[in-house]
């Protein structure tokens, strides 16, 4: 699965620490995403949609 | 649920989950350690001892399992406390080494069967054997996890 995560913590100027500690996840999981080795679950999912007020399809995009 | 207003952090300042996590994992081994120290003397003592009676013998014996349920207890408290991914990479690390142990187990047994394996683990693994291959399949499957997921 595709996501904008990289894309809307740098618009925000965050760092992966930063945005691992908001989301109370590792570092290590937030670059997991980033790189696309790995899909949230639905909570943590909703959780990135929450914190970056966005709705989930505009952040995860299946990919084709 | 969100924890959205903390101040803004060097990024070379050392994660504190990770710190966290690595203390607890230090302390996990460390109860391994005095685990196996303790199942070692004790092995020691009830076998150069003989004349011991059965019920010290026995308590003995058993006294290793003492130091294993506060190990088992602080493997639980640390999976517990893991995100989603350290989840992941747990389960994904046990899984391979209950796997491998299984395919490890079955040629050694498959070997003696037909004779070719001379007086090289007649047994088979046993107890102590199954634990160790085990034990060193998980740190080879939590290096091939971290690896996938780095």
């Amino acid at each position: 699965m595709k996501n904008r995560l990289r894309e809307l913590r740098a618009e925000r100027q965050w760092s992966q620490g930063e945005l691992a500690e908001k989301l109370e996840v590792s570092r290590q999981t937030i670059n997991a995403i980033e790189t696309e080795k790995y899909d949230p679950s639905l909570p943590l999912a909703f959780k990135i949609s929450l914190l970056f007020k966005q709705p989930l399809e505009r952040i995860f995009v299946p990919e084709a | 649920m969100l924890n959205s207003n903390l101040p803004e952090r060097d990024e070379k300042q050392p994660d504190p989950t990770a710190v966290k996590r690595a203390l607890r994992s230090f302390e996990l081994n460390a109860w391994l350690a005095v685990t196996t120290a303790v199942y070692l003397v004790t092995l020691f003592l009830v076998r150069h001892h003989p004349d011991w009676s059965p019920w010290l013998k026995i308590t003995l014996a058993l006294t290793p399992i003492l130091p294993g349920l506060l190990y088992l207890r602080n493997g639980l408290q640390l999976l517990r406390g893991m995100d989603e991914l350290q989840r992941r990479i747990q389960l994904e690390a046990w899984l391979f080494a209950a796997l491998g142990t299984v395919v490890v187990s079955t040629i050694i047994n498959v070997v003696n069967v037909h004779g070719l394996g001379g007086n090289w683990l007649p047994h088979g693994l046993e107890v102590g054997g199954t634990y160790l291959t085990m034990f060193l399949l998980w740190c080879v499957g939590v290096t091939i996890a971290n690896c996938r997921y780095r």
